[in-house]
């Protein structure tokens, strides 16, 4: 015999009676919807940070890590499961098509945290060294597809690719300016490429900058539509993948056993 | 619970929250001033004795305000016993150890080259460099020059403190492009990437709090839950939320379009992030010639209770004028022989034994002399340094160069090294 047999036989009776009329329902569900609002936000900033550091890393961090083939390859790619996963749960459940920007702007609160106090604020990195990637426009482009389509299939193949084709392009008005060129001792080097000799990092040896890389070059100078293109498939993938995640991690059916 | 422990545990809560508070805003409000020394003595012996022979390390100034310039020059042997353990120096990248962006690395050069980017370097062979820093944040810090190897990882060189004295406000890092612009680097593009970021954070606002003032959480999770089926629960989105929906895709596209277009238009000479090798040149031959002085390693133990390397070696002195042993330098530690050679440079003390450095056989080596001769380095830098792991190793040997000064003042710089048997006892050290 459990607890709830012997003493809660009408529980509903009890749960309806702890409200004394429907002014209080709304206002305790206002502050309930202000609270998992908070909540959710911060779990998934969390949660979301330590993945991309963990995967993006450097590419995110440096202005001379972000090349035209890995930095729009591995943002979308790794960046995405997390979309892919928050868009079920706030789909499925509560039919908001907000998932990936919410996750998204949770992320970048959390990544511009990081960079101010942490890169500037403790190691005096320059801020226009170390911005994070932004993500927002792909974000809510995929959020719409999915609120559009209504089908996880057409927002992995539609969303998917387009979440990572317009990566590139929605960063390039902050990254350009420092793509114009200089002369340094006699070697042509971009501004990022300056900046990034001249601002010490004892830890990030310059050898290990993992960029322009490769035989990529069937398709001339223009890498990146091929690169954000791969990536596009990748995260069509990635995106499917991580729905069923999202998936398993919305189930409730847990609540049931308590 | 009743009231009374109510009242206590939430004392005990909002105490803990408050130290807690007043602990963190110590951590990070509290203005750190200076950062100790550090990091090289992690590192197992054989890695800082057998890799980088640093040596003629000169720290231009000991002092300087913010904006000016400050230079670390010296050379390095690379190890002709290089341990098989760490990688070879294909790609290599000559840094800074400094904590933190407190000084600009204005320039690099190795054997007069400008090494911004990775090199290869040989072993066997000796390198001059010459670095340029700009000294950015007031303080006292500890710079290294670094040697980073590619599957070898950073290897230090001997650090000092330089003090920084002003105001980082008063700080500027100007650069010109090829365009002729003129930019100051620490707050080059800030503007823009402010900008870019409020607005795109701002939009992405909008579009949750659009969604979260219709319903909420609570109220759309029980309409779903409740709805028969799928179809059911979609008509929770109404028409005018599609209208919005289209009105924001379209307006993303729009933005992100226009702004790539007009940012292509306005930087046409932007160019790809630059990487590759670069080439060193040979340097001064005088720096790799042959030395006419030859050393023959025999034997060498490592007394540990005595904290103390005893090397046997058979020296052939091929020059025309006598020479003394005044210097074995290993993993940056100098051990002088006092009767021969004092510091002149203010070597950092921390690494200095100016007594440390003995030899069987003080009277000068003759030109044309062969003679054997065991000398005897021995210093609490030994265990200070944490190099007297040197027996705990997995390829337990030495090396370090050995400084022949000539009746001249000609300098002789042999680099020696091979096995080193430990010693626990004192029984049989003199039975070389």
């Amino acid at each position: 015999m459990s607890y709830t047999d012997v003493d809660v036989p009408n529980r509903r009776d009890k749960v309806q009676a702890a409200f004394r009329s429907f002014g209080e329902v709304a206002a305790a569900a206002s502050v309930l919807n202000w609270l998992l609002l908070f909540i959710f936000f911060c779990v998934l900033l969390g949660a979301y940070h330590i993945h991309t550091m963990l995967l993006m890393g450097d590419w995110d961090f440096w202005i001379d890590w972000k090349d035209r083939r890995y930095w729009p390859t591995v943002g979308p790619i790794v960046t995405i499961p997390f979309i892919a996963a928050a868009q079920f749960f706030f789909w499925e459940k509560f039919r908001l098509p907000f998932g990936a920007t919410f996750v998204v702007l949770a992320l970048l609160v959390g990544e511009w945290i990081n960079r101010y106090v942490n890169f500037w604020g403790w190691t005096w990195f320059p801020v226009n060294f170390c911005w994070p990637t932004e993500f927002i426009p792909g974000a809510l482009f995929i959020d719409c597809v999915l609120l559009m389509s209504r089908s996880y299939i057409m927002t992995a193949v539609i969303g998917g690719l387009g979440y990572a084709l317009l990566m590139y392009p929605s960063n390039w008005p902050i990254l350009a300016q420092f793509h114009m060129p200089v002369e340094k001792n006699g070697l042509v080097m971009t501004l990022a490429d300056l900046m990034g000799f001249e601002t010490v990092r004892t830890g990030t040896p310059e050898y290990i900058r993992l960029i322009e890389k490769g035989t990529l070059r069937s398709f001339g100078q223009d890498v990146v539509p091929v690169s954000s293109f791969f990536a596009g498939f990748v995260s069509m993938v990635m995106y499917l993948i991580w729905h069923f995640i999202g998936r398993w991690f919305s189930r409730t059916d847990f609540i049931a056993r308590i | 619970m009743k009231g009374h422990e109510y009242r206590r545990a939430g004392r005990s809560a909002l105490l803990s929250i408050s130290v807690a508070v007043v602990m963190g805003l110590a951590f990070t409000v509290i203005a750190i001033t200076s950062a100790w020394a550090h990091g090289e003595k992690a590192q197992m012996p054989f890695l800082r004795m057998r890799s980088v022979q640093w040596y003629d390390i000169v720290w231009s100034k000991a002092e300087v305000k913010v904006g000016e310039t400050v230079e670390i020059t010296g050379k390095f042997h690379l190890s002709e016993f290089w341990p098989d353990s760490i990688g070879y120096p294909k790609e290599s990248f000559l840094n800074i150890g400094q904590p933190g962006a407190v000084f600009v690395r204005k320039e690099v050069f190795l054997n007069g080259t400008f090494v911004p980017r990775a090199f290869t370097l040989e072993p066997g062979k000796t390198y001059e460099f010459k670095i340029v820093l700009l000294a950015r944040r007031p303080g006292d810090w500890h710079v290294h020059p670094v040697m980073n190897i590619r599957n070898g990882g950073p290897l230090s060189g001997p650090g000092e403190y330089i003090k920084v004295t002003g105001d980082y406000a008063d700080f500027t890092n100007t650069v010109t492009t090829l365009d002729g612009k003129t930019f100051d680097l620490e707050t080059f593009g800030l503007t823009g990437i402010y900008s870019w970021h409020f607005l795109w954070m701002a939009i992405a606002a909008v579009w949750v709090a659009y969604w979260f003032r219709r319903g909420g959480f609570i109220s759309r999770c029980l309409r779903v839950a409740g709805s028969p089926d799928v179809q059911s629960a979609d008509k929770m989105i109404s028409p005018l939320d599609e209208k919005i929906a289209l009105g924001f895709l379209g307006g993303t596209l729009l933005i992100v379009m226009v702004a790539f277009t007009r940012t292509e238009a306005a930087l046409p000479r932007a160019l790809p992030l630059q990487s590759g090798l670069i080439t060193i040149a040979p340097g001064d031959p005088a720096m790799n010639a042959p030395e006419n002085v030859l050393v023959k390693y025999e034997r060498a133990i490592y007394d540990v209770p005595g904290r103390r390397l005893v090397v046997n070696l058979q020296i052939t002195n091929n020059s025309n004028e006598p020479v003394q042993i005044g210097e074995l330098n290993t993993a940056s530690v100098r051990f002088l022989n006092p009767k021969v050679m004092k510091d002149a440079v203010k070597y950092p003390d921390y690494l200095l034994a100016p007594e440390g450095l003995s030899v069987s056989d003080e009277k000068p080596i003759a030109p044309g002399e062969t003679r054997k001769l065991s000398i005897i380095a021995q210093d609490a830098l030994w265990d200070t340094q944490r190099l007297a792991d040197i027996y705990y190793g997995t390829d337990s040997s030495m090396a370090g160069l050995l400084v022949f000064l000539g009746q001249n003042g000609t300098r002789h710089v042999i680099e020696i090294g091979g096995p080193a048997v430990p010693n626990y006892t004192n029984i049989g050290l003199l039975k070389l």
